[in-house]
């Protein structure tokens, strides 16, 4: 699995590592059952502290994207339904229209009448 | 934590994790005849327990250093780990590698789990594409990945970077 993250952006580390999960996850190369890299071995390999990464695999567990399991570490629960570019432009999309004071149902309507 | 490369920004790693337990059944199954003449050569309870006891421990040992192998390769290096436990550990620096490339180990020549000669290292869990190293001293470090042409690629990214 490749992990790609940039510690100059301003991107929080642990959402790019989340990131690099879900687009694995998306693209197949993850599997469900699939066990991730330990905590402490990723985070040195990616010069991050080891709560960063613990973060980043609490994130995508309460997501219902990982499972926890006693001694067997931080494995794929199940597969996401989207692509992880669309889920990361639309994270992008609703970030930026709160910054422009944009409700919820302004937001629905923009996209509705966009597609 | 400690980093070559801290500050430097872009990090590209790969990890990836091979699992073997077929092996390990298979290097257990060896020890059955043992345990059944150690049962019927001798009456006594003890005839049958230190071999068990041997057999236990030849199955756990491999579980825990020939079962699985867990790699990391990036710009701190390539770090190879075994079983469960994480050890044995091989931590290799980027300055150490001379050449990082993929060959094709044939099952007859897979040493299955953690082998170490004066010349090679040994970190095999089965056949196929493979991960080789040969390092500046000479010694060629052979490391099964799941994909050893994108862990050749991100050390040949680290090195160049």
């Amino acid at each position: 699995m490749r992990w790609v993250i940039d510690h100059s952006s301003r991107e929080l580390l642990q959402h790019q590592i989340a990131s690099c999960v879900r687009q694995d996850v998306a693209s197949g190369e993850l599997t469900v059952g699939e066990q991730l890299p330990p905590a402490v071995e990723l985070a040195e390999a990616l010069s991050v502290d080891r709560n960063t990464v613990l973060a980043a695999y609490r994130q995508l567990r309460d997501e219902g994207l990982l499972e926890f399991r006693r001694g067997r570490g931080a494995r794929v629960a199940s597969a996401v339904t989207e692509p992880a570019p669309v889920t990361e432009a639309a994270r992008a999309l609703v970030a930026v229209a709160r910054r422009h004071g944009l409700g919820r149902s302004e937001l629905i309507r923009l996209i509705e009448e966009l597609t | 934590m400690a980093s070559a490369f801290a500050g430097r920004g872009r990090y590209s790693i790969y990890t990836g994790r091979v699992t073997n337990w077929p092996m390990v059944v298979l290097s257990v199954v060896p020890m059955a005849p043992l345990l059944v003449m150690g049962g019927s050569s001798n009456e006594n309870w003890r005839g049958f327990v230190v071999p068990l006891l041997v057999a236990a421990a030849v199955g756990l040992v491999n579980a825990l250093t020939g079962s699985s192998v867990r790699t990391a390769a990036g710009p701190n290096g390539i770090s190879v780990r075994f079983g469960p436990l994480g050890w044995p550990r091989c931590t290799y620096g980027l300055e150490q590698v001379e050449r990082a490339e993929v060959i094709d180990l044939h099952p007859w020549y897979v040493a299955f789990g953690f082998w170490w000669t004066p010349r090679r290292t040994y970190c095999t869990v089965r056949s196929g594409p493979t991960l080789q190293l040969t390092l500046r001293t000479g010694r060629t470090v052979t490391v099964t990945v799941p994909d050893a042409r994108a862990a050749v690629m991100a050390i040949h990214e680290a090195q160049s970077a």
